[in-house]
């Protein structure tokens, strides 16, 4: 036997005192398997962060249609790709630099479901470049030459993390078919006029770029990603696109009215959170304006803010808002 | 546990083949059936792995159930992005096995000299001494492997457990050409380890 494979078998020898005995045979497989279904019921009915995670990831694929595609429409597509055109005839811009949150109750969820399964849509939608796969990296430093973004910063007191996801980036295209777009408003209530005539035809381009998602052992989750960036005829007025959106989710003509005035929607993303799912508000992450959802269980919250020109979302499944702001000032 | 491994063979063998990204999908749909066959196919190889890296069996069980709680959820993170990859079920779970486990020894690292001290005395027990010499030794072991890269632990732990050099390449992604080299290098950099914590002034569980 070659001395190579004597030191091996020596130490596969030293590492048999790890084996289990007897004493140490677990619970049946059955046994197990009943517990972690059980884990699985609880966090399907209580796991904050799974139902964030679902709902950022756009599970709620019928809610998300409806929602994102009007949100598209008005140009502040958070998870939607996209691309910016060269064309010079493009001067709106739309670049999240803040976020805002409205809270959508479950009865206007209901009916911008049922705005979806009609297959209501806003115009003709042209995937450019599908978002890449989420894919498995190796280390911080592949994900980084991976996405090509300038620096990736991680969270040093968790410890190394233990899956690092990346996906490259995508665009699209939306043609408004404005029959369409005033259809889906009437649909859910609001004032399909709202939208002006020289919206028919508008094109908005959407770009989404390469991010990277770092978990760890206790469910903390770090997503960041250069900000998602939206090119609209100039001749599209945000604040009344706005105004109509804020209708869409529920606000009523007043409130919208008011709240439309006072949100810059060239640089803020609005973020539709069902009611019962979580409350939230502003807080300040790092020097900056960010937005921390409260789980109504108390089982966890999450931060949205941007900072350089990266969107970052940080979710603690077991933490509360002031302690993930505190987690975030550690970011490396 | 030897019985349990080939108990769990034997089940395995009985399982209809289906491609682990089909598995997968359906587990992200709430397919129980397809997760039974995932967990009852993996779950006595996923503790025993764990079972070697904590030494305990309460906590391998609680980690080795929060592993395929992680399966469960990376399934639903997947199911966007499954039509273009390609799934390795039993990888991602060794990887995430190793990952935990390894990060749960690292925590203890620092404990592990000063547990040393808390060994009860054997003096009068029979067959006492013994034991405690094989505990000494395994912590010096698992500290040891504290020390690796968590790749060159789930290699060496899978190889100890049985696995071929073909299922180590799989599960740890690298050529199965490469395994032999890689399982050299492993087994210095752990004989280096084990010397740099002391281990080698233990004495050695003889076979």
């Amino acid at each position: 036997m070659p001395q190579s494979e004597k030191e091996l078998q020596s130490v596969m020898n030293q590492l048999s005192v790890l084996e289990p005995t007897t004493a140490d045979t677990p619970q049946t497989s059955s046994q197990a398997l009943a517990r972690v279904n059980h884990q699985i019921e609880q966090q399907v009915q209580n796991g904050f962060s799974y139902r964030l995670r679902r709902f950022v990831m756009s599970d709620n694929r019928r809610f998300a249609y409806a929602a994102f595609l009007f949100i598209l429409l008005f140009g502040a597509a958070f998870s939607f790709p996209s691309v910016r055109a060269a064309a010079s005839d493009f001067l709106g811009l739309f670049r999240v630099q803040k976020f805002a949150a409205i809270s959508v109750s479950p009865e206007q969820i209901a009916i911008l479901e049922r705005v979806a399964e009609e297959g209501l849509t806003p115009g003709e939608l042209e995937i450019i470049n599908e978002p890449g796969d989420l894919v498995a990296a190796d280390s911080l430093k592949a994900a980084q030459e991976s996405t090509g973004l300038a620096a990736v910063r991680t969270l040093p007191e968790l410890g190394d993390p233990d899956e690092i996801w990346v996906a490259d980036g995508g665009n699209g295209r939306l043609t408004v078919d404005l029959e369409g777009a005033r259809a889906i408003v009437a649909a859910t209530g609001a004032d399909p006029m709202l939208l002006p005539d020289s919206l028919d035809g508008a094109v908005v381009d959407v770009a989404v770029y390469a991010g990277i998602q770092q978990q760890w052992a206790d469910g903390t989750m770090l997503m960041q990603t250069a900000s998602p960036v939206v090119d609209y005829p100039d001749d599209v007025n945000p604040t009344v696109l706005g105004e109509a959106l804020l209708q869409v989710l529920g606000m009523n003509d007043d409130e919208a009215h008011r709240l439309a005035q006072n949100i810059d929607w060239t640089s803020t993303l609005l973020l539709p959170i069902p009611q019962e799912f979580a409350s939230f508000n502003e807080v300040t992450v790092e020097g900056v304006s960010g937005l921390a959802l409260n789980s109504l269980d108390g089982h966890g919250s999450a931060l949205f803010w941007q900072k350089d020109g990266i969107v970052y979302l940080l979710l603690g499944p077991d933490m509360t808002a002031d302690e993930l702001v505190s987690l975030a000032g550690t970011l490396k | 546990m030897d019985e349990l491994n080939k108990s769990d063979e034997r089940r395995g063998d009985s399982v209809t083949t289906l491609s682990d990204n089909l598995l997968l999908e359906r587990i992200s749909r709430g397919d129980a059936a397809s997760f039974e066959t995932v967990f009852h196919q993996h779950y006595d190889r996923v503790y025993g792995l764990l079972f070697r890296l904590v030494g305990n069996r309460v906590e391998a069980e609680d980690l080795a159930q929060d592993v395929f709680l992680k399966l469960y959820n990376h399934a639903y993170r997947q199911r966007l992005f499954l039509r273009s990859r390609e799934h390795n079920i039993s990888a991602w779970l060794y990887r995430v096995a190793t990952n935990m486990g390894y990060n749960a020894i690292r925590g203890r690292q620092r404990r592990w000299q000063r547990n040393m001290t808390l060994v009860p005395d054997p003096q009068g027990i029979p067959g006492a001494e013994t034991e405690v010499e094989k505990r000494e030794v395994a912590t010096a072991v698992r500290a040891a492997l504290a020390h690796l890269k968590p790749r060159q632990v789930q290699l060496l732990l899978m190889r100890q457990m049985g696995f071929s050099y073909a299922e180590c390449a799989v599960a740890c992604n690298i050529a199965p050409g490469s395994v032999g080299t890689l399982l050299s290098r492993a087994a210095k950099a752990f004989r280096e380890a084990y010397e740099d914590v002391g281990g080698d002034q233990r004495l050695e569980i003889r076979d």
